[in-house]
């Protein structure tokens, strides 16, 4: 098809492109995705770098996924298979670990082994997390109101949110005022006294975003990583077996089965509007399509500055697009490794002269390292990078993929992906390749502190900064996010007051992606919300 | 002699609900562990034949409504609104001043960066504004979003009315910038460092955060609450030093019938089961009442002075996890001399604050509980607005100096340590300010354990708890006891560690709980205290 005419346009394949087009097709429009790139999946893909071994080369974990997408679309039909990832090690300063595992008891009685109050705080503190997810469930499935609005229809959704605010109870009510608003280390202060727990558990507050763990807002973040369901089960994190780009072929098939078409390696050039509606996409190379629906699954920034003219916007709204923070603040190491990290804490000696239960690698390597010894560790990594450097020490979450699904490496050898904060997009005259390698140097140097043996291991490695992410999958300034997980960037102002429903100022011209609420991870909710108001189920 | 209410504490929050309480009728005596009256408002001997601020030496808002119920204007109360508000210190020997006419400091400004000049104007207006908004909540008791009841349906109406007068610019606005660090805010706004980082300072004064911290916007626009609009980093001293302020409260507080005494350290408050029965003194003098008002922080009152029995576990517990955080020290200099800078520029607060990355790094060094060798420092001269505190010829300079850690990582506070804060302190300002250090003749050093020490509060935070937005309106100082009222009958709480964290603010909202206000009915929501956390 060249130069066709469909119902509805989607630009790129990103898992919420892919969702949206998914839904417009169960309802039966003609649908077109446009993929700049030659495969499906945006930040969500698997690509072999080095030959034999597949990587997740961005999105690495899934667990935010929607369980009513998985559903609707029957993605475990078309491939999703999420394999759980269960445990966590944390290497500490003094050759000691802390690790949690998938069984609640056996945590407990590691955490026992630092503290026997933290043990005991530690079930209540999963109870109050796993009943502020509940709480924050149905705001995050929700249209956000506008609270500027005096519309009766406004109002009602307002008093819905207010009425549900309200039934949570006092307790409840004030605990989720201060995740909202607390740091993640005040707020995990209140509950441990671990510093190690502390910091691996804080950690989850800062990914993706340009906050300290002591710096207030980095609680929310926190939550939204709680959130997390596979099968129901809240706070399971899992991997999608082949890799993630796995999520967004099960997706992508769900799509087509409904009869969606998608187009590789055709990049929009701008959206075309003719007298205040979206008329269709003009590709780069010229090719236009036609469709009264346009939906653009890119990041604000990248969907109004770069795709529409701004003539076509108001000022204020392009202002609003313009302060929408992006700052990427993380970046990813993956390494193909011709024999597994042996973490020197996790020696069976070791364990015992810390009075631990010896593990197998087996078991503890199929689960999570996380490089967050301390609370200023983690801190001192985002010290370095709001002054305008990577972390010299940076924060790292390890997986090694292939211990799941052996199928992601030649016998015998591993995959590992590393997850790495701070890399800020911002960085001090810019990023280069010797700014790579540093930055590359460093996370291994810090990763061999804990498992000595890493750098022989490597046969292979790709260093990716900000700026690349960036530039291979478009996210601006590669925030994982589309946008920052900010207060003033959620909900209603997410990703500009006014237009936090999917709609934008052209008419006929709609967004799906992460920039929107409720925002980022592979969670879907943006892609099917914005199909439902499109299909006009949802206002 | 009997008295209906005691008042613990002889500071700003004391003395005005004592003058307010007076007033209404009650027969009141304030209780003072100090000689001087004032607490942390309080102006003391610094040198011999010197006086000055001991502690904090600005305000920020008296509400208008407790000088007219007192029958007081900022005369009789020795107020002063010093201009120019703030001049930054720059590397140097150059200065960058902020006028309270926002006319001249925009003219001001057109020699650093044409755009900020521009722009300045729109954010004085911008923060007045939001500042305004919040100042109509401060004046009413804390919104309760989950208490029921018609009173509180009508009183969160109000709220949304007074909200819905922002129109819904102001109200995205509003909701957007408070959660906001004051370093995105002013990145939006201007261009030029010096103004950023002079600005970023009233986001995080007295606060142990960053200006790249969530919610410095709040604080920012909360420390303009009361200040005219546009008069970026206005606040208010005293002729005299706040002591004078403090002494004008008493006076008013006495005509009306108050007793005030001074040198009586309170060490016990006295609870049975029904309730509050009277206070211990140092000297274990016992003096019976039914009810009691601490301006104490809400740990002093609430865990230190009553018998933990008589606390709810759980209520204990949130008092105890309240943040505090004295973020600053105090160093007061004697100076026999004016600095090399213009006296009109010398008459506001001289702000070392050259940039947003300089404060930002002196934040960093106090989160590892160290003293960052290039502080935030804000002085005042009070001696230009008052030349009796000092013999002739002689200075006073005040200076707080953020952020100097409560709690030393790798050290504890000693005479060695406080020196060395002092000279830094000293070399700090000698650095920008040309002329100075020759000055300085004398010098004192309270680190935020002195002031606790001292004056009694927390961790000698300045604000009895910090300002953010977990710990502000129904959350201040925890959930359930933002309406003044606590679960010990007769027990209440005023001072800036309660709603809305401004000391006199506050002693006038506890006070109305307390029935000296007239107005009725939905602005007094007497004895209907907001559900406990459980």
């Amino acid at each position: 098809m060249k130069n066709g005419r469909v119902d509805a346009i989607v630009i790129g394949a990103g898992h919420n492109g892919l969702i949206c087009a998914a839904y417009l097709a169960r309802a039966g429009k003609k649908v077109l995705v446009l993929e700049r790139r030659h495969l499906v999946g945006g930040a969500a893909v698997t690509e072999e770098i080095v030959p034999g071994f597949k990587f997740s080369e961005f999105s690495y974990v899934v667990s935010l996924l929607r369980p009513e997408i998985i559903r609707e679309l029957d993605l475990p039909g078309h491939g999703l298979q999420i394999l759980p990832l269960e445990s966590t090690v944390t290497p500490m300063p003094d050759g000691n670990y802390l690790a949690a595992w998938g069984d609640h008891d056996e945590t407990r009685r590691e955490l026992y082994r630092h503290s026997p109050l933290d043990a005991d705080a530690y079930d209540e503190f999963g109870i109050l997390m796993h009943h502020m997810a509940h709480a924050v469930k149905p705001i995050i499935g929700m249209m956000p109101p506008d609270p500027t609005s005096l519309s009766p229809k406004e109002l009602l959704s307002l008093g819905k949110l207010g009425g549900h605010m309200r039934s949570l109870g006092a307790r409840k009510f004030y605990a989720l005022h201060k995740l909202m608003t607390m740091s993640s280390a005040d707020y995990l202060d209140e509950w441990f006294e671990t510093d190690v727990l502390k910091a691996t558990k804080s950690a989850s507050g800062i990914i993706g975003t340009f906050m300290g763990p002591r710096s207030p807002g980095s609680a929310y973040v926190l939550l939204h990583h709680y959130m997390g369901e596979i099968d129901g089960a809240f706070r399971a994190w899992g991997f999608q077996k082949g890799g993630t780009g796995g999520v967004s072929d099960a997706i992508a098939g769900a799509a087509r089965r409904f009869g969606a078409e998608i187009k590789l390696e055709a990049p929009v050039g701008r959206v075309m509007v003719k007298n205040g509606r979206a008329s269709g996409v003009a590709l780069e190379n010229g090719d236009e399509y036609h469709a009264d629906i346009v939906v653009s699954g890119l990041d604000p920034k990248r969907t109004f500055l770069k795709l529409v003219e701004e003539r076509e916007l108001p000022g204020d709204f392009v202002a609003s697009i313009k302060r929408f923070k992006t700052r990427g603040s993380s970046g990813k190491v993956n390494l193909a490794l011709s024999e597994l990290p042996r973490l020197t804490c996790m020696q069976p000696e070791n364990i015992a002269r810390w009075g631990g239960v010896p593990i197998p690698p087996e078991r503890y390597l199929r689960g999570a390292i996380s490089i967050s010894p301390t609370m200023d560790y983690v801190e001192r990594a985002y010290d370095d990078a709001k002054h305008g450097s990577f972390s010299k020490r940076p924060y790292m979450d390890v997986v090694i993929p292939s211990m799941i699904d052996p199928g992601m490496a030649p016998p015998g050898q591993h995959v590992m992906s590393i997850f790495c904060q701070y890399a800020p997009f911002a960085i001090e005259g810019g990023w280069d390749d010797a700014k790579r390698e540093a930055f590359g140097d460093a996370v291994i140097d810090a990763l061999a502190v804990h498992a000595p043996n890493i750098k022989s291991a490597i046969i292979a490695r790709q260093v990716l900064t900000p700026a690349d992410i960036e530039r291979i999958t478009g996210l601006t300034e590669g925030n994982i996010f589309q946008g920052e997980l900010a207060l003033d960037q959620l909900f209603f102002l997410r990703p500009a007051p006014g237009y936090a429903k999917y709609r934008t100022p052209v008419d006929g011209f709609y967004q799906c992606g992460s920039g929107t609420h409720p925002g980022g991870g592979i969670m879907g909710a943006s892609g099917r919300l914005a199909a439902l108001t499109i299909l006009g189920e949802r206002t | 002699m009997t008295y209906d209410v005691i008042v613990i504490g002889g500071g700003l929050a004391g003395l005005t609900s004592a003058a307010l309480l007076a007033k209404a009728g009650r027969r009141v005596l304030v209780l003072e562990q100090r000689d001087v009256l004032g607490g942390l408002h309080s102006t003391d001997e610094i040198a011999p034949g010197v006086r000055g601020d001991a502690a904090a030496h600005d305000i920020g808002w008296i509400p208008s409504s407790v000088m007219k119920t007192l029958g007081l204007d900022e005369r009789a109360l020795a107020l002063v609104r010093p201009d120019p508000s703030a001049v930054s210190l720059l590397p140097g020997g150059s200065t960058l001043t902020l006028w309270t006419d926002p006319a001249r400091t925009a003219s001001e400004l057109q020699r650093h960066s044409p755009s900020d000049a521009r722009a300045w104007r729109g954010f004085g207006e911008r923060v007045a504004r939001l500042a305004g908004f919040l100042q109509a909540i401060y004046e009413g008791p804390a919104p309760e979003p989950l208490a029921s009841g018609a009173t509180e349906l009508l009183s969160m109406l109000g709220l949304g009315r007074k909200v819905r007068s922002l129109g819904s610019d102001g109200i995205i606005d509003l909701l957007r910038t408070l959660p906001m660090s004051v370093a995105d805010v002013l990145d939006e706004t201007f261009e030029h460092p010096a103004l950023k980082g002079l600005v970023a300072a009233s986001g995080v004064a007295r606060l142990v955060q960053g200006p790249r911290s969530g919610a410095t916007a709040f604080l920012l626009v909360h420390h303009h609450v009361g200040a005219p609009p546009g008069a970026i980093g206005s606040r208010l001293i005293a002729r005299g030093g706040l002591g004078a302020l403090a002494h004008a409260l008493a006076e008013s507080a006495r005509a009306a019938g108050a007793e005030i005494r001074t040198g009586s350290a309170v060490t016990q408050i006295v609870v049975s089961e029904d309730g509050v029965k009277g206070v211990v003194l140092a000297g274990g003098d016992e003096i019976t009442a039914s009810t009691l008002l601490s301006t104490l922080d809400p740990r002093r009152t609430l865990l230190d002075l009553i018998d933990p029995i008589y606390i709810d576990p759980e209520l204990s517990q949130a008092v105890g996890a309240v943040k505090y955080r004295g973020a600053c020290a105090k160093v007061n200099l004697v100076l026999d001399g004016l600095p090399a800078l213009s006296e009109e520029l010398l008459r506001g607060a001289l702000v070392v604050a050259p940039d947003m990355g300089y404060l930002e790094r002196a934040f960093d060094a106090a989160k590892y509980g160290a003293i960052s060798d290039r502080p935030y420092l804000e002085a005042r001269i009070p001696t230009l607005h008052d030349a009796s505190l000092a013999p002739t010829g002689r200075h006073v300079m005040s200076v707080l100096v953020q952020w100097v850690p409560y709690r030393l990582r790798d050290a504890s506070w000693d005479g060695t340590r406080r020196e060395a804060l002092g000279d830094l302190v000293v070399d700090t300002l000698g650095d920008v300010l040309p002329g100075f250090r020759e000055r300085v003749i004398a010098g004192q050093v309270l680190t935020p354990r002195d002031i606790e020490d001292r004056y009694g509060a927390t961790e000698g935070s300045l604000t009895h708890g910090e300002l953010t937005l977990d710990q502000v309106l129904f959350m201040r100082p925890v959930p359930g006891l933002s309406r003044h009222a606590t679960p010990t009958p007769g027990l209440y709480l005023a001072g800036p560690g309660t709603h809305p964290g401004s000391s006199i603010a506050s002693a006038a909202r506890a006070a109305a709980v307390m029935g000296a206000s007239k107005r009725r009915p939905f602005s007094r929501p007497r004895g209907d205290r907001a559900p406990l956390t459980r």
